[in-house]
């Protein structure tokens, strides 16, 4: 201490300020680009999920499926519309490869089983289209350095961060929504794989009748199934009943806030469609409920609406909400598919059929809805009520449904969730 | 004498510093909270996404849809019915636009759902969409608070594509 030169005070603040500078950019690097990074990393994580979600969705068991998904991955990333996910403040697009920051979304990757798909590598157990039931979705992509840049180190002003994401197909569901209200009766109740129906082999869904002779099955299928229409008429909808039944037909059970109204529940008791009650088989003829329902089914294969269709109310308007799927090959083998699932039908499995009384949901199972042999789509005027389908099992996830009711359903469809 | 002098030194030299100082510390402070309220408006607006992308009968053609509302205002508010205390100031469910698209697998092409029954007009017989998109078309405003300066508003835009997986 003791004496010293006032001018030294100033030299020493100085070459305090000299030190101080690297260790105060270092700590706005700490504080401002880390808290960027943390944010960047943040939107890159979303961006994985919307993408491993919509890729999931695509994974319906057929060979092109890990395709479909690939190419659903990408649509959340188009910017065609100036939405696409974007990170850094929302000025990055992720994927974009131009540019001083560059991120890279590689193919997701598809898995059988969810260990592999949340293991630490994308390498082990992939899987092809007619097994995957996990996508995992990585992003990596360059995210701007600014204070940390002033620094030895970190001179390439930028750094890369990486997110990841696996969805894929839940457990299956005890409630389903948004699927069809055809009611078959179990084959076998207590084969809780198939219900003793064969995969891959045709059926015709023919209506329930009364009396004998029993109608046939149609060419090229097993055999008859027969089938009821459930009872989920909307009351507060703005369709009159031959409407709500084409869209039924046509989609599944529209969307509607009233979960009861929108699904079906494992375990609970359901009844007959009230219009729909069977008739006599020599009769030759069904309740025109059903030819409103079939009709819906004949849309989702031809763009022709039959003329037996103009039972529904504004069938000309109406039938234009429903595109025709992208593939309406008539195919033995699913794992060809390559359309959009809209022929997927799922239906409820019921211990028996009762016209008059209650019949309780014993799980759901997938068809493949097909043209009837020779022809673009099923006939919705068959004197039966009959059409085409292929038993695929349950590969195609659900738009909607629950794991309530405690069905503890060892096999069924699933629907699309997020596991990471 | 030379006592003082070297104190009136440091007081001075203190004086000069301690300003800059605190304007640059609030200023770190303020970027720091900038990053953070644009990650928290896009948080909520993938909650909103997401709440909203897996409900069932969503009218997005309805601007007063209940699921719509209810979904905006969980987001912002941790209740569907927006009662309470708004999580983020200032940002209300009228600031957030929510939009729909889909994806034609005809022509391969992804553009907006439009409000009729071949679109996503679930009203008119039309079915979901695939992608919920939810944005804030005018920005949320928020301005740096630093000594000394005077700022405008900063706008925040954040937005985010989720898939709709509703019925």
């Amino acid at each position: 201490m003791g004496i010293k030169n006032p001018n030294k005070r100033g030299a020493v603040a100085m070459q305090l300020l000299v030190i101080l500078v690297p260790v105060l950019f270092g700590f706005m690097g700490f504080a401002l680009d880390l808290g960027r990074l943390y944010l960047i990393r943040g939107e890159l994580n979303q961006a994985a999920n919307a993408m491993a979600l919509s890729a999931a969705r695509q994974l319906i068991g057929t060979s092109a499926s890990t395709d479909f998904a690939t190419n659903a991955a990408r649509l959340t990333i188009n910017n065609a519309n100036q939405n696409a996910n974007k990170y850094n403040f929302g000025s990055l697009i992720v994927g974009d490869t131009t540019g001083f920051y560059a991120s890279s979304v590689p193919d997701p990757s598809y898995f059988a089983v969810a260990a592999d798909a949340m293991g630490s590598e994308s390498s082990g157990g992939a899987a092809d289209g007619t097994t995957a039931q996990y996508v995992q979705a990585n992003i990596t992509a360059d995210a701007p350095l600014t204070f940390f840049a002033l620094l030895k180190g970190a001179a390439s002003r930028k750094t890369t961060v990486a997110a990841r994401a696996v969805a894929g197909i839940s457990a299956p569901l005890c409630t389903a929504c948004g699927i069809e209200n055809f009611a078959i009766a179990a084959i076998d109740a207590t084969d809780l794989i198939n219900f003793g129906l064969t995969p891959t082999t045709r059926y015709t869904f023919g209506y329930v009748c009364t009396g004998n002779p029993q109608p046939t099955p149609l060419t090229n299928t097993a055999q008859r199934l027969p089938y009821l229409l459930l009872d989920r008429y909307d009351t507060g909808s703005t369709f009159d009943e031959s409407q709500q039944l084409f869209r039924i037909g046509g989609g599944g059970l529209p969307g509607n806030t009233v979960s009861t109204q929108a699904c079906f529940r494992a375990n609970n008791t359901e009844v007959v469609w009230v219009t729909a009650a069977p008739q006599a088989c020599n009769s030759l003829s069904v309740a025109q409920s059903v030819r409103n329902m079939l009709c819906g089914v004949s849309s989702r294969l031809t763009t022709d609406t039959p003329g037996t269709c103009t039972g529904v109310t504004d069938i000309a308007n109406l039938s234009t909400s429903y595109t025709v799927d992208t593939d309406t090959t008539d195919i033995d083998d699913y794992s060809t598919y390559a359309g959009t699932t809209r022929r997927v039908i799922t239906v409820p499995i019921v211990d028996a059929l009762s016209a008059t009384g209650a019949m309780t949901v014993l799980g759901f199972r997938q068809f493949l809805a097909e043209a009837t042999t020779g022809n673009t789509s099923n006939d919705p005027g068959d004197a039966n009520g009959r059409f085409q389908a292929l038993y695929i099992g349950s590969p195609v996830p659900l738009k909607q449904g629950r794991f309530d009711g405690g069905c503890q359903a060892q096999s069924g469809p699933g629907k699309v969730v997020l596991f990471q | 004498m030379r006592r003082r002098s070297r104190n009136g030194n440091t007081v001075i030299e203190a004086a000069l510093f301690i300003p800059i100082l605190v304007t640059l510390l609030v200023s770190i402070e303020q970027l720091g909270k900038l990053t953070y309220t644009y990650y928290s408006i896009k948080k909520a607006l993938y909650t909103a996404g997401r709440y909203i992308g897996t409900q069932q009968g969503v009218n997005f053609c309805d601007a007063g849809d209940a699921t719509v509302v209810a979904g905006l205002n969980f987001a912002l508010t941790g209740t569907t019915d927006g009662s309470a205390n708004p999580l983020i100031t200032g940002l209300t469910p009228d600031m957030l636009l929510v939009s729909i698209e889909r994806y034609n697998a005809t022509d391969q092409s992804l553009g907006a759902c439009d409000c009729s029954n071949t679109g996503c007009d679930t009203s008119t017989g039309g079915s979901a969409p695939d992608f919920v998109v939810v944005s804030i078309p005018d920005g949320y405003a928020m301005r740096p608070i630093i000594p000394f300066l005077t700022l405008d508003p900063i706008l925040l835009k954040p937005q985010v594509k989720v898939p709709f997986t509703g019925t």
